[in-house]
């Protein structure tokens, strides 16, 4: 953290003490209190529009003895307001450096409360203290953490998953394309299987370090899946939701049994395999599926006009009829995914596997 | 070193045998290592990393015996166990570069079960001992090799580590760093058993306790630094390129080794264990 050894002299040297920039000397005065009053209410006037003499006035009351009491008072804040901090924090300081007490208490009087230089002093100036302020907020930070490695993971799996659904909405709404809901449901159930297979494992770079910790095996790939599924769930179904209504067939939502079905098949599956590989054989598994479903309705549907694309509609169409249209589809899927998922509880050490080289 | 007679030896390792295929990796080897640091030289492909990652409970041994904080981690439970109390930086320390260096951190100290009201005190106190204070907060893929480097040991230690296990921690560290990471060694040492897999002999004979030297998958010698320095003096087989005494020891023992098959401990005091093993070379081809 470098930083002049007098801030305050430095600004007031740069600083031509015109009737708008505040001086240094004023600075000290109104930090010790003793400016007159009418100048005191220039200056804060003034602060509100300007970092540069924030900063200057709070390194000039950081000087003073209030400084630990504004920490307290800082820290107390924070402790109360968990969510804010969490949001964005800023830069670090050494952990030697005492914790800045910005905000409201940075002024003892009451009525500078409002005044604070904010963002300019979080860009400049870490708030050390706020880390270790609030178990909320450090509760917060630390689950934060582990559900960002999440998408952090995986830039090419979020930018499918965002391509298939733009693009199911685009072609649908724009290019009037109507095999789009079809498709977006034949693929929707794939999207999280691959982001189980993307996050978790060889294809994790920090796999080495993660399988010597104690939580590395079961616990983390359930969390990293909880992730894959928090962005695929709401995003695919609010792009089924955006398609045209279609004729019939499955509803934009039916794609999610099936497709909590197949993660936690993957899952089960991975336990013996490793989530890539199982990951590509369930992914074959459904979309073989379609296909043989699909198939008998070809004949018929090559002998009608449209094309291979009218041909490939119809066969996707009854195929997904059969699978995901009505309770019992949608039963056997809760059922299957159920099954899977009391034999993944069985299966649960087996993540943490010693590699045999 | 002072083993205390009632708590085991943080790593207790008999006739450790690794193979992979065909080859053999480790070939029966025996370590014992308590509180203090213990340095593993030997050239490339000697076996220090398949070692090391035992030790991390990563890998499964063929054969042998693996002790650690007093579990054998053959068993989940027990692994649990032992990991919680482990660091471990791996000698391919990916990273996630779009986090930051708190997160990454902050996301191992979940991952080893550190109480959530302690993570965000312990990850800074980590990366602050490994100097990174003033970084804490810029993402991992502005760092360069050696900060990544650091950071890696610090997300090793964050969890205050009864056995930590180091593959070249100082590869891609400049002199000053080197220099400082020595010392941040010496410190942990007294609190841990440390185990560091290094090829700058320098750093062995500056920070550790104990140094093994392995070849092909077996032991060359235990010793500690000084007597590892003494052996320049008493093996002529090294090639005088310079070097340190420690280095030229090292050089020479392995020359020696490679001719012999075996190596006779350097003037060592009682430590019985500080024979090489007898076995012919080549048994491991």
């Amino acid at each position: 953290m470098s930083r002049p050894a007098d801030p305050s002299a430095a600004h007031g040297l740069r600083r031509v003490p015109g009737p708008r920039h505040v001086h240094a000397r004023d600075a000290d005065a109104y930090a010790g209190g003793g400016l007159p009053e009418a100048d005191a209410w220039r200056l804060e006037k003034h602060l509100e529009s300007c970092g540069e003499c924030a900063l200057l006035v709070s390194d000039a009351v950081r000087a003073t003895s209030v400084a630990p009491v504004l920490a307290d008072l800082r820290a107390a804040l924070l402790a109360a307001v968990p969510v804010a901090p969490a949001e964005e924090r800023p830069p670090a300081a050494p952990a030697a450096e005492p914790a800045r007490p910005a905000g409201p208490g940075r002024t003892a009087p009451a009525r500078h409360a409002p005044r604070r230089p904010r963002p300019r002093l979080r860009l400049r100036r870490p708030v050390a203290g706020s880390a270790r302020t609030g178990p909320a907020a450090r509760a917060g930070r630390a689950a934060a953490a582990s559900f960002g490695a999440v998408p952090a993971l995986r830039a090419a799996w979020a930018a499918s998953l965002a391509v298939a659904a733009v693009a199911a909405v685009v072609s649908a709404r724009l290019a009037g394309f109507d095999g789009a809901r079809p498709l977006l449901l034949a693929v929707a159930p794939l999207l999280p299987v691959a982001g189980v297979a993307v996050s978790y494992g060889r294809a994790d770079p920090m796999h080495e370090t993660v399988a010597a910790t104690p939580s590395g095996g079961l616990r983390l790939l359930l969390v990293r899946t909880a992730g894959v599924l928090a962005v695929c769930v709401p995003l695919l179904t609010a792009a089924g939701l955006l398609l045209p209504d279609g004729v019939g067939g499955p509803g934009a939502a039916a794609w999610l049994l099936p497709g909590l079905a197949l993660t936690v098949a993957t899952l089960l599956l991975g336990s013996f395999t490793g989530c890539a590989a199982a990951s590509a054989a369930t992914s074959a598994l459904w979309l073989l599926g379609l296909a043989c479903l699909g198939a008998p309705s070809v004949p018929g549907a090559a002998a009608a006009p449209g094309g291979s694309a009218a041909v490939l509609r119809t066969a996707l169409e009854t195929s997904l009829g059969t699978v995901l249209s009505g309770p019992g589809a949608q039963a056997a899927w809760a059922a299957c995914g159920a099954v899977c998922a009391v034999l993944l509880a069985a299966r649960r050490t087996a993540f943490d596997r010693l590699e045999r080289m | 070193m002072n083993p205390s007679s009632a708590t085991p030896p943080a790593v207790r390792v008999e006739n450790l045998t690794v193979r992979r295929r065909r080859a053999v990796l480790l070939d029966s080897l025996d370590l014992t290592a308590d509180r203090g640091v213990h340095g593993l030289l030997g050239p490339n492909g000697a076996g220090k990393t398949t070692l090391l990652r035992v030790l991390a409970t990563v890998a499964a041994p063929s054969s042998g015996t693996v002790e650690l904080l007093g579990r054998t981690p053959s068993s989940p439970s027990a692994r649990t166990a032992v990991r919680r109390r482990l660091g471990y930086l791996p000698q391919q320390f990916g990273h996630y570069p779009r986090f930051t260096v708190r997160e990454l951190v902050a996301h191992l100290a979940w991952l080893k079960e550190v109480p959530a009201a302690r993570v965000p005190a312990a990850v800074e106190r980590a990366v602050d001992r490994v100097g990174l204070a003033d970084l804490l907060d810029r993402r991992m893929r502005t760092l360069s090799g050696g900060q990544v480097r650091r950071v890696g040991i610090a997300q090793a230690i964050v969890n205050d580590p009864e056995l930590l296990v180091l593959d070249e921690p100082t590869a891609g560290l400049d002199p000053e760093h080197r220099a400082e990471f020595r010392a941040l060694l010496r410190e942990l040492g007294r609190e841990a058993a440390v185990l560091v897999a290094t090829h700058h002999v320098d750093d062995v004979a500056a920070a550790c306790d104990r140094v093994t030297v392995l070849e092909r998958g077996r032991r060359v010698v235990e010793c500690t630094p000084a007597e590892l320095a003494a052996a320049a003096g008493a093996e002529t087989g090294g090639d005088d390129h310079g070097g340190g005494p420690a280095e030229r020891g090292y050089t020479g023992v392995l020359h020696r080794f490679r001719r012999d098959g075996a190596v006779t401990p350097v003037p060592s005091p009682a430590d019985a264990g500080a024979t090489g093993t007898t076995e012919t070379e080549g048994a491991s081809a």
